[in-house]
């Protein structure tokens, strides 16, 4: 079938939703050009083009220099929904990269993409909620995020949004509570993560129950946790059918359970049987946090009661191949075998 | 049909029609007919008379009010369906206007009947379409050709060959979705993997973390302990401290005050603070009353003994008056004897001597008689002045003693 004869005939447009490439340097400052143009379909056929054609990582830092991230700010307040969904895709694309994330904060774009929180078109939020976690990321994107007072904001929408949003929003708040978990307290993040703890989507509790262990790292959140009852539903959480949620529900207890307040409710909410039969479980996280829930919970005189019957269960973990379980072990064997 | 009623006053009362002379009816029909005139007066035709069964009618109660709104709208239709009625009759074909100098007239036309009498012959024939057929689709409808047919030669390759110009594009698209799903894809791996990265170190980080955060809170926990533990012990000694000095200032003071006491104790003492209470109710109540009772005690002695001296006053007074009596007596019998004697001497002198004697021996027999009872009296008023004189003496020192 394929024959050396070509048509003289230079084809027509091809694919006439997006704008052909000029050649080599000339492509990004073509797409730049169009980008601010004043016809409607022109804008949306560049930033179409400029979609695909950023998805190669070599291209990021050329448009970078040629000042696209600008462009695509101003395209964030278009009224058009095709050009604010591809624009907030392109800067999504952006922010998966180092370079990309430094003129995030370099233009200040995150207030702007915030914005688009609240448009009625959900692909709009999705992709804009995808660059703001992508940004997220990185502690000085995460620091820029708790800067733009954000915080409050996203714990807001976790109420009310779609749950694929939910996810994305999820991993944005753990970043930034990984810099700054006041902004979160003072939100009441932590009532609205206990009660999406009972959310019929694996991926949501598990990244619930991530969020709750990084809310709970200061003193603050962890009398949180507990006032607010949140211990009881970890608890619950223990027995979920998926690894990941029981890694992160293991993992919030052993946050939570350091206070004393909080050693005891989980005590009193029946606690040390679930965590003792995680410890054999297969996913290695799961034992890590079990067993550093458990050395805790043997910290107070009741724990450590009930867990001398289990001792020899958790020494057999001594011996795991993951180097971080072995610690966790020695040190809960530890804990449980002191004697004043 | 019902005239229209005026419009309805605002009353007590209306009437429901229109009071009116009865008319004759028309025996033909007029061109134009006023239509506010009554056409009849027929019952069977009034309309407020009620016709058939009355089940289904819709009949307003007597006394509401008719609805202003509904009635207009009645009377709405009403007057639309006089309007059709008339604009009925003004089409009916009529016979033409008369011409001119004539006049329509009434004619009984019977007698220019006339009957038609040659009928036509007729005959009657039928058919009958057959049974429908299955027909077959009618063909495209192709217009006849018009203009005039003109060919041209075309060689092999000269015309537009699909598959040789689609291959170029279509080798571009394939070749660029291609790449691009390759670049997606590699970027989602790439992501995919930093996360699985990010996982496992925040899996330890988790754990470290915590691991530090519970040194954190045991270390708090100890030091606290530790702070009380510090805080008791010195508690402790704090009391001991105070205790001693307690106990010290205890001793001090009782070894101080041991001399205090009886001293303090002579002195008041001595200041008559402590005394005996029954030696002061003795001082305090007996005695007085005792000085009482002796007070009245000598007040009746002492009236006894001015009763006792009036008694002698009187006694001596009466003895007296009576020995005065007596002396007179006597001086005037030695008078009458010294007279009687010198009478006598101067009759006879023997005679006047022994009456002298008698009358100085009667004197001296009377003195002592009258004499011995008052020796007795005094004696006996006197005897017990003595006694009460001395008896309260006797009684104070006796209970004296006794206090004592």
């Amino acid at each position: 079938m394929a024959k050396t004869v070509i048509s003289a005939l230079y084809p027509p447009q091809i694919d006439v939703t997006r704008t052909p490439l000029a050649y080599g340097d000339r492509a990004i400052p073509r797409l730049n050009r169009e980008l601010n143009d004043d016809t409607l379909l022109t804008r949306q056929r560049a930033v179409r083009s400029l979609c695909d054609h950023l998805h190669d990582p070599e291209h990021i830092a050329e448009a970078l220099r040629e000042g696209i991230p600008t462009s695509l700010k101003k395209l964030l307040k278009d009224p058009d929904i095709t050009v604010r969904q591809k624009a907030t895709e392109s800067l999504y694309v952006i922010a998966q990269h180092a370079i990309g994330r430094d003129a995030f904060l370099e233009h200040g774009i995150i207030v702007p993409l915030s914005k688009l929180f609240d448009d009625k078109e959900d692909i709009a939020r999705k992709n804009a909620h995808l660059a703001i976690q992508m940004i997220s990321e990185t502690t000085i994107g995460a620091e820029g995020i708790v800067n733009a007072k954000l915080v409050a904001k996203l714990v807001d929408k976790l109420k009310t949004e779609h749950d694929e949003i939910k996810e994305l929003i999820l991993d944005t708040l753990h970043f930034c509570m990984r810099v700054d978990t006041t902004n979160a307290l003072n939100a009441n993040a932590m009532q609205v993560y206990t009660d999406l703890l009972a959310h019929e989507l694996t991926s949501v509790r598990a990244k619930t129950a991530r969020d709750i262990m990084d809310l709970s790292v200061p003193l603050a959140g962890k009398d949180f946790a507990v006032n607010v009852g949140t211990v009881e539903k970890l608890i619950g959480l223990l027995q979920d059918s998926d690894p990941v949620v029981r890694a992160n529900a293991a993992g919030g207890l052993m946050t939570i359970t350091i206070t004393t307040k909080g050693k005891y409710t989980a005590i009193n909410g029946g606690a040390i049987e679930p965590l003792v039969n995680l410890v054999d479980d297969p996913n290695s996280e799961v034992r890590a946090n079990s067993l550093k829930a458990l050395t805790c919970l043997s910290e107070a005189p009741e724990g450590r009661a009930t867990l001398l019957t289990h001792v020899e269960k958790i020494k057999t973990l001594m011996h795991d191949p993951i180097p971080a379980v072995v610690k966790a072990a020695t040190i809960a064997v530890k804990v449980i075998t002191w004697k004043p | 049909m019902a005239a229209i009623l005026p419009p309805k006053q605002q009353g007590t009362y209306t009437f429901a029609s229109q009071p009116r002379a009865v008319r004759q009816r028309k025996k033909y029909r007029d061109g134009e007919e006023d239509p506010n005139s009554s056409q009849y007066g027929n019952i069977m035709y009034d309309r407020r008379i009620v016709r058939g069964n009355t089940y289904a009618q819709h009949t307003l109660p007597a006394t509401a009010q008719p609805d202003p709104i509904e009635l207009q709208r009645q009377q709405e239709l009403r007057r639309r369906a006089m309007a059709r009625k008339r604009a009925k009759e003004q089409l009916r074909p009529r016979s033409p206007e008369a011409v001119e100098g004539r006049k329509h007239i009434d004619v009984q036309t019977e007698l220019y009947l006339e009957e038609l009498s040659d009928r036509v012959e007729e005959a009657d024939v039928d058919t009958q379409t057959d049974a429908f057929l299955d027909r077959p689709p009618s063909p495209m409808f192709i217009p006849a050709k018009t203009g005039v047919d003109i060919e041209t030669q075309i060689l092999e390759g000269e015309l537009f060959d699909f598959d040789i110009e689609v291959k170029p594009i279509l080798e571009v698209l394939v070749g660029k979705t291609i790449e691009q799903s390759l670049l997606e894809v590699m970027e989602e791996e790439e992501l995919a993997n930093l996360r699985a990265q990010q996982r496992a170190f925040e899996e330890l980080r988790n754990a470290e973390l915590v691991e530090q955060q519970r040194l954190e809170e045991q270390e708090r926990r100890h030091r606290e302990e530790k702070e009380r533990r510090m805080k008791q012990q010195r508690e402790i000694l704090r009391k001991e401290k105070e205790t001693a000095d307690k106990i010290s200032a205890r001793a001090f003071s009782q070894s101080y005050l041991a001399d205090l006491v009886p001293s303090v104790f002579g002195t008041l003492s001595d200041n008559g603070y402590f005394y005996d209470p029954v030696e002061r109710d003795c001082e305090q109540g007996f005695m007085p009353w005792l000085m009482d009772r002796v007070e009245e005690q000598l007040e009746k002695n002492v009236n006894g003994r001015t009763v006792l001296d009036g008694i002698l006053r009187a006694v001596v007074q009466s003895r007296h008056e009576a020995f005065k009596k007596l002396e007179d007596a006597i001086r005037q019998q030695q008078l009458a004897e010294l007279a009687a004697q010198q009478i006598a001497e101067e009759k006879n002198r023997p005679v006047s001597v022994e009456g002298s004697k008698a009358a100085t021996e009667s004197g001296e027999t009377e003195k002592p008689e009258s004499e011995k009872p008052a020796e007795d009296e005094t004696a006996a008023v006197t005897e017990p002045d003595t006694e009460v004189e001395q008896e309260p003496e006797g009684g104070v020192g006796e209970e004296e003693q006794q206090e004592e």
